[in-house]
């Protein structure tokens, strides 16, 4: 079926068909394929078809050089999707207060978002308070806070103490910066639960976290 | 932290069997001092902690919080730096209100039973110690009449003290402040006239320099090993200079990670010696950096013979902010305590190592002896247009680090040394040798030592025939590929050919003349010989790997490079008897072996800043192995176990065979 | 007036040309004996002592250079370098470099240099200013686009450094010369007569291979069609044409020739290189581009950019951690590889390790510029006493 289809996908091609070569995709589409899918099943195999009727002089150069362009136009009906699929669960983040440090939060904001999760990045010198507002208007139960100096890394029990005091113990506040990774022990002291080590290890743990709140039923 | 999540795990027995085993029962509480009196740590307390502070500000602070934090970290000693400019406010005249402030901090030791070794004489390029504005920009190291008056406040003050016991140590000068003599002979005749002020009045106490022998040569080309030789105590250091010089890159992986105790060794010879300075050089390393550097070279010292170490500085200096960090070419901004006071997580590290130290007993447990030396050959003391001065320090520390990562007991000595009490001997790349040390080499080797002596380039001595069995035909020139061809499989080791991208500064041309040919290069030119001389073996290395590994990129250097050397280095010293007491499949942990009469203790740490697990294999069944800090004993009934390392983590093991 | 060199200093500048180190110092101290005040004898000292990674020694020469003749150019060059590779003294080398680049405005390397000084002193403005300064004199200067790839790393994250890091990888000549070296050609360039090419299909596709190196695309492409005339299943013919089409920025007929190529020898390098590098063109194509990468990296493992190419494959993956290991594989076979040292450092900072990130870059500008040897063109300029 899926070569049958990749066969006639290719005469689109070099018949110079684009309406024809989209008809083929949705059929298919139709069928079954995910879209995640369309790429390798379909395209592909069209794409080695023309490669193998160039090869072997069944069609000439400009006859490739024309399929190929309705080829690419076509690209888009079957390019897996860039971004990933939005998550859901939105993520608070920003550095504490009286810390101005914002490289590892910028890019482990960017690697949230790319990877689907909602980040509402309150930048950097962020008072307690506001990590608490902005909780409550988004209604995210996740966040995180970026600290790099020691004395800034401590102030973050200031969160905790707001978030207990305001009786939102079901938030998860992650930390992040130098003074975390070098003792973990700092984390539990401020309240904190857990660390985020890298970009990929935000990924990860805000994967699990959101599993968890998944789980649980709410966002 | 990152130390206890590896030193505080329980070793994981290799077998199985062994792992389910149940736990031998607790050993009964022994008491373990606080501290290590036969190791103690120390911390260099600076006058000034804001950089916005002026000279009048010298330690104008109560020092009693920080001497109790200092106490409470378990760190013993302290040293303080003396102003001139503010105790001799004009000539002759003693600045009471500044003998007050001495006396608050000789107090507050005497509160929290820390020792305090006194330096007299120091720049901190900021509190301007020794600019007395009387003296009239004189040379407070040469002139004649600022020397007596340094001899008097010398006297003022150790006079004052000579009955005190918190009072550890005289320490004439530092390093920042003997970098402005000019010749060895000035330097020498400073610290006899200040030593002999300070005998006159207090015969006891130790006098020291607080120079590194190695640093301050590079820096100021002044050698102070004999003004050093005049005092009793030693002292060891990294300086900010030095490392950009010997080994510039990451700091918690590659040669960084050696050159603490590289330089340690190269310090030890008489005297017994101190690693103060402990400290990264800048703010742009993160906390996590920071402790994993210190942690480092404090078991680096305790691993390699040190007597103590001293902590760079106690508090951070507090400069202008600028993000992500700021920078600044000063080298004693980095604290263990921020610069509110707060603990920094290295301060954990050092407590946690005082934890450890202090269950090593120097009455119950001794270092595993070094029978192999890296050799500093004699050119290293010639300055431009030789650059021997400039190859060997970096060719040297790279054949130190070959060694460790062979996991060889190893020293450093010099050409000229006695070489009696080794058994092997690396010679990494020099360019020359004296004639004298060409017959010590041969006696050394007739007697049963073994050398690895490689290629420095230019002519060889005729002496190269007779011990190492080679037919010297030239210097081929610098190559862009290191090839090697095992000819002779398992006669040094498990060698393997390879090719690899790497500059060659020298290849010698050779031909056996009695040795054998244990490998070559891509076209049968022998790379590596061994030759029995006497009763030794002398191995010649054709190529000056050493000072190209550390010419290329010693973060990069290709990994077939360095098992060569490692494997050689290895082979060499164990047929010599000069080898590792157990075997380690893992180069980068490095092993100190304390032997005891009912157990050992091992210190095993990671130069490497990705977790690891070390697989040990010792000559005899292991029958317990246990944190030295305690917890309960891991049964093991093999001769094999795995100890588990953390980023730059280090394991602290105690072991009882049966 | 143009400066004159002493017959002491040619020695020793010929000895420094031929990089015969001690030679050249031993002459340098030669000359200097005869006469210490010369500025070419200590900027070549400065020159010979950055040479052997001596960076004190190289800053007290240049030093020495400059205060004899401030308008020694070449000597601010060494001694601009030998801050930047000491490290920790960015102060010093902003001056230096902002010197340079008013003396030799179109020096490329100046600019980028004080655009990696500003950034180590953490004025980021001014850094990507100078930056883009060097892309207006060299559009293809790929180290000025590695920095501005960690800037936007540094500020908006991977997402958008990515395809940045990409385009100079694309700007290097190095990846052109991986197809070349996984095709198996020599490293140098032989002339030959199109016309003479045996008609074999192993001596076309050499001949096909040497043409494209050249850019002859035509010449190439009409060698290929001989090859798969005589047999349309040539999959090296084929990853020969899919990589000429690729050049030609045809990227669906690279695409058609390198799928069929796979389609008869599923490990070829050569059209797995192509395949990949149009996958990786396409952002949705992340993970086949990764897929293809690794398959090449297993093909080919000798070969320093093929794990360059799988580590940026995995960033785009948002697989950090493998793409380090990638990276840390490419750096061990060439420590000198620009793209992966900048790679590493981009890693290293989604790990928050600012100081190693900061030394992969210095490592990276320190191999880039000690194969770029300006040296010694600002040195004869300045022999020939004008401007470079």
């Amino acid at each position: 079926m899926a070569s049958e289809e990749a066969s006639h996908l290719y005469e689109a091609f070099v018949g110079q068909d684009p309406a024809k070569a989209i008809q083929v995709v949705e059929r298919v589409r139709s069928s079954g394929v995910p879209q995640s899918q369309l790429f390798d099943t379909l395209y592909v195999p069209a794409m080695s078809l023309l490669g193998g009727a160039w090869a072997e002089g069944l069609i000439d150069e400009i006859v490739f050089t024309q399929a190929s362009v309705v080829a690419e136009q076509i690209g888009s009906f079957v390019m897996p999707p860039v971004a990933r699929p939005d998550t859901g669960v939105t993520v608070v983040i920003g550095s504490i207060h009286r810390d101005r440090h914002s490289v590892m939060k910028d890019v482990v904001a960017s690697a949230l978002k790319e990877a689907g999760f909602r980040v509402n990045d309150l930048g950097v010198d962020v008072r307690a308070a506001d990590f608490l507002e902005r909780l409550e208007e988004t209604g995210s139960r996740i966040v995180i806070v970026f600290a790099e100096i020691l004395a800034t890394a401590r102030a973050v029990s200031g969160v905790r103490d707001l978030l207990t005091a305001e009786n939102r113990e079901d938030v998860v506040l992650l930390v992040a910066g130098g003074p975390f990774a070098a003792d973990p022990g700092l984390a539990r002291a401020v309240g904190a639960n857990g660390v985020i080590a890298s970009a990929e290890s935000a990924l990860k743990v805000l994967g699990r976290v959101r599993d968890d709140i998944l789980a649980g039923g709410a966002s | 932290m990152a130390e206890k999540k590896s030193g505080g795990k329980k070793p994981a027995a290799k077998k199985p069997a062994a792992k389910k085993a149940a736990a031998a029962p607790v050993a009964p509480v022994e008491h373990v001092p606080m501290r290590n009196p036969d190791f103690p740590v120390g911390v260099d307390y600076y006058p000034l902690d804001e950089e916005r502070r002026s000279w009048s500000d010298w330690y104008d602070r109560d020092p009693e919080p920080d001497f109790a934090a200092m106490a409470a970290s378990r760190i013993s000693d302290v040293r303080v730096f003396v102003s001139w400019r503010c105790l001799e406010t004009q000539v002759g005249q003693y600045d009471e209100d500044a003998m007050e402030r001495l006396e608050r901090i000789v107090e507050a030791a005497r509160a929290h039973d820390l020792k305090l070794i006194v330096c007299f004489f120091a720049d901190d390029r900021l509190a301007e110690m020794n600019e007395v504005p009387w003296g009239k920009r004189r040379d407070s190291r040469t002139d004649d009449y600022l020397i007596q008056r340094e001899l008097s406040l010398v006297q003022k003050i150790v006079n004052r003290y000579r009955a005190e016991p918190v009072i550890k140590a005289w320490d004439l000068g530092n390093e920042a402040f003997c970098s402005g003599f000019e010749t060895e002979t000035a330097l020498e005749k400073w610290v006899t006239e200040l030593r002999e002020a300070v005998r006159e009045v207090d015969p006891d106490r130790p006098v020291l320099l607080g120079v590194d022998p190695e640093t301050l040569l590079r820096e100021t080309g002044v050698d102070p090993r004999g003004a050093i030789d005049l005092t009793e105590r030693a002292w060891s250091h990294l300086t900010a200079p030095y490392r950009a010089y010997i080994a510039e890159g990451p700091v918690t992986s590659g040669p960084a990670t050696y050159t603490d105790s590289f330089l340690l060794r190269a310090a030890l010879r008489d005297l017994p010696v101190v690693v103060d300075g402990i400290g990264v050089h800048a703010l742009e390393f993160s906390a996590a950096e920071e402790a994993a550097y210190v942690r480092t070279a404090l078991y680096s010292a305790l691993m390699n013979r040190a007597s103590g170490a001293m902590l760079r500085r106690w508090r951070d200096l507090e400069t202008e902010k600028r993000e992500p960090y700021f920078r600044d070419p000063f080298e004693v901004l980095v604290g263990v305590v921020d610069v509110t006071g707060a603990p920094k997580p290295v301060l954990n590290e050092v407590k946690r190592f005082a934890a450890v130290a202090a269950r090593l007993d120097p009455r119950r447990y001794a270092l595993a002896p070094e029978r192999a030396a890296v050799v500093i050959p004699a050119e290293r003391y010639e300055s431009l247009p030789s650059l021997a001065g400039l190859y060997d320090p970096r060719a040297c520390l790279q054949a130190y680090i070959a060694a460790k990562e062979a996991h060889v007991p190893v020293t450093v000595a010099r050409e000229g040394d006695e070489l009696g009490g080794y058994h092997a001997l690396y010679l990494p790349s020099p360019a020359k040798l004296t004639p004298a040390m060409w017959a010590d080499l041969s006696a050394f080797v007739q007697g049963g030592g073994s050398v690895v002596l490689s290629y420095g380039g230019g002519d060889v001595d005729p002496a190269l025939r007779e011990i190492f069995g080679v037919e010297f035909n030239g210097d081929a020139g610098p190559r862009h590929a290191f090839a090697c061809r095992v000819a002779q499989p398992g006669v040094l080791g498990d060698l393997r050919s390879f090719d690899a991208r790497m500059d060659l500064p020298h290849y010698g041309l050779v031909t056996a003349s009695g040795a054998m040919v244990v490998a070559t290069d891509a076209t049968g030119s022998p790379l590596l010989t061994v030759n029995q001389y006497g009763q030794g073996k002398a191995v010649f290395i054709a190529t000056p790997v050493e000072r190209a590994i550390a010419q290329n990129d010693p973060w990069a250097t290709p990994t077939p490079v360095r098992h060569l050397l490692r494997t050689v280095y290895g082979t060499v010293a164990s047929a010599a008897g000069a080898g590792a007491m157990l075997e380690c499949d893992t180069p980068e942990a490095e092993i100190a072996h304390f032997l005891g009469e009912d157990d050992d203790i091992l210190l095993i740490l990671s130069h490497n800043a990705e977790k690891m697990t070390a697989t040990l294999t010792t000559p005899r069944t292991v029958a317990t192995v246990q944190d030295v800090r305690g917890g309960a004993p891991a049964e093991v009934g093999g001769k094999t176990f795995c100890v588990p390392l953390g980023p730059n983590g280090v394991a602290a093991l105690r072991v009882k065979f049966g | 007036m143009t400066p004159t060199r002493s017959s002491q200093v040619l020695v020793a500048e010929d000895l420094a040309r031929r990089g015969q180190l001690p030679a050249a110092v031993a002459a340098c101290y030669e000359a200097l004996a005869v006469n210490d005040r010369d500025p070419f004898v200590h900027a070549l000292l400065g020159h010979l002592m950055l040479e052997g990674d001596f960076y004190d020694e190289a800053i007290a020469a240049s030093t020495q250079a400059i205060e004899l003749d401030p308008d020694c150019s070449p000597a601010y060059l060494a001694l601009g370098l030998a801050y930047d590779r000491r490290g920790g003294m960015w102060d010093q080398s902003v001056l230096v470099w902002h010197e340079l680049a008013e003396v030799v405005p179109d020096l490329v390397t100046a600019h980028v240099q004080l655009g990696e000084a500003f950034a180590a002193a953490a004025f980021e403005e001014e850094a990507v200013d100078s930056w883009r300064r060097a892309l207006e004199l060299d559009p293809k200067e790929a180290r000025a686009h590695y920095n501005l790839a960690i800037a936007a790393l540094k500020r908006e994250g991977m997402s958008t450094a990515l395809p940045t890091i990409r385009k100079a990888g694309e700007l290097d000549p190095s990846q052109d010369e991986l197809f070349f070296a996984l095709l198996g050609l020599p490293a140098e360039r032989l002339e030959f007569d199109v016309a003479k090419v045996k008609p074999e299909a192993e001596a076309r596709l050499f001949a096909a291979g040497m043409l494209l190196r050249a850019e002859d695309f035509f010449g190439a492409s009409d060698l290929v069609r001989l090859v798969l005339d005589e047999d349309p299943a040539n999959a090296e013919a084929l990853a020969l044409a899919a990589y000429a089409y690729l050049k030609q920025e045809a990227a669906n007929e690279a695409m058609a020739c390198a799928l069929r190529a796979l389609t008869y020898s599923p490990d070829l390098p050569t059209a797995l290189y192509t395949l990949g590098v149009v996958y990786s063109r396409f952002p949705g194509l992340a993970k086949h581009a990764a897929r293809v990468f690794i398959a090449l990296a297993k093909a080919a493992p000798q070969h320093s950019l093929t794990h360059v190419l799988l580590a940026e494959s995995l960033l785009g993956l948002q697989r950090y951690g493998q793409a380090k290991q990638a990276y840390r594989a490419a750096v061990r076979l060439d420590p000198a590889c620009v793209r992966a040292r900048f790679g590493l450092a981009a890693v290293r900072l989604t790990e928050g390790g600012y100081a190693e990130a900061q030394w992969e870059m210095r490592r990276a500008a320190y191999y880039d510029t000690r194969r770029q040897g300006n040296f010694w063109r600002l040195y004869d300029a300045y022999a020939e006493g004008g401007d470079s």
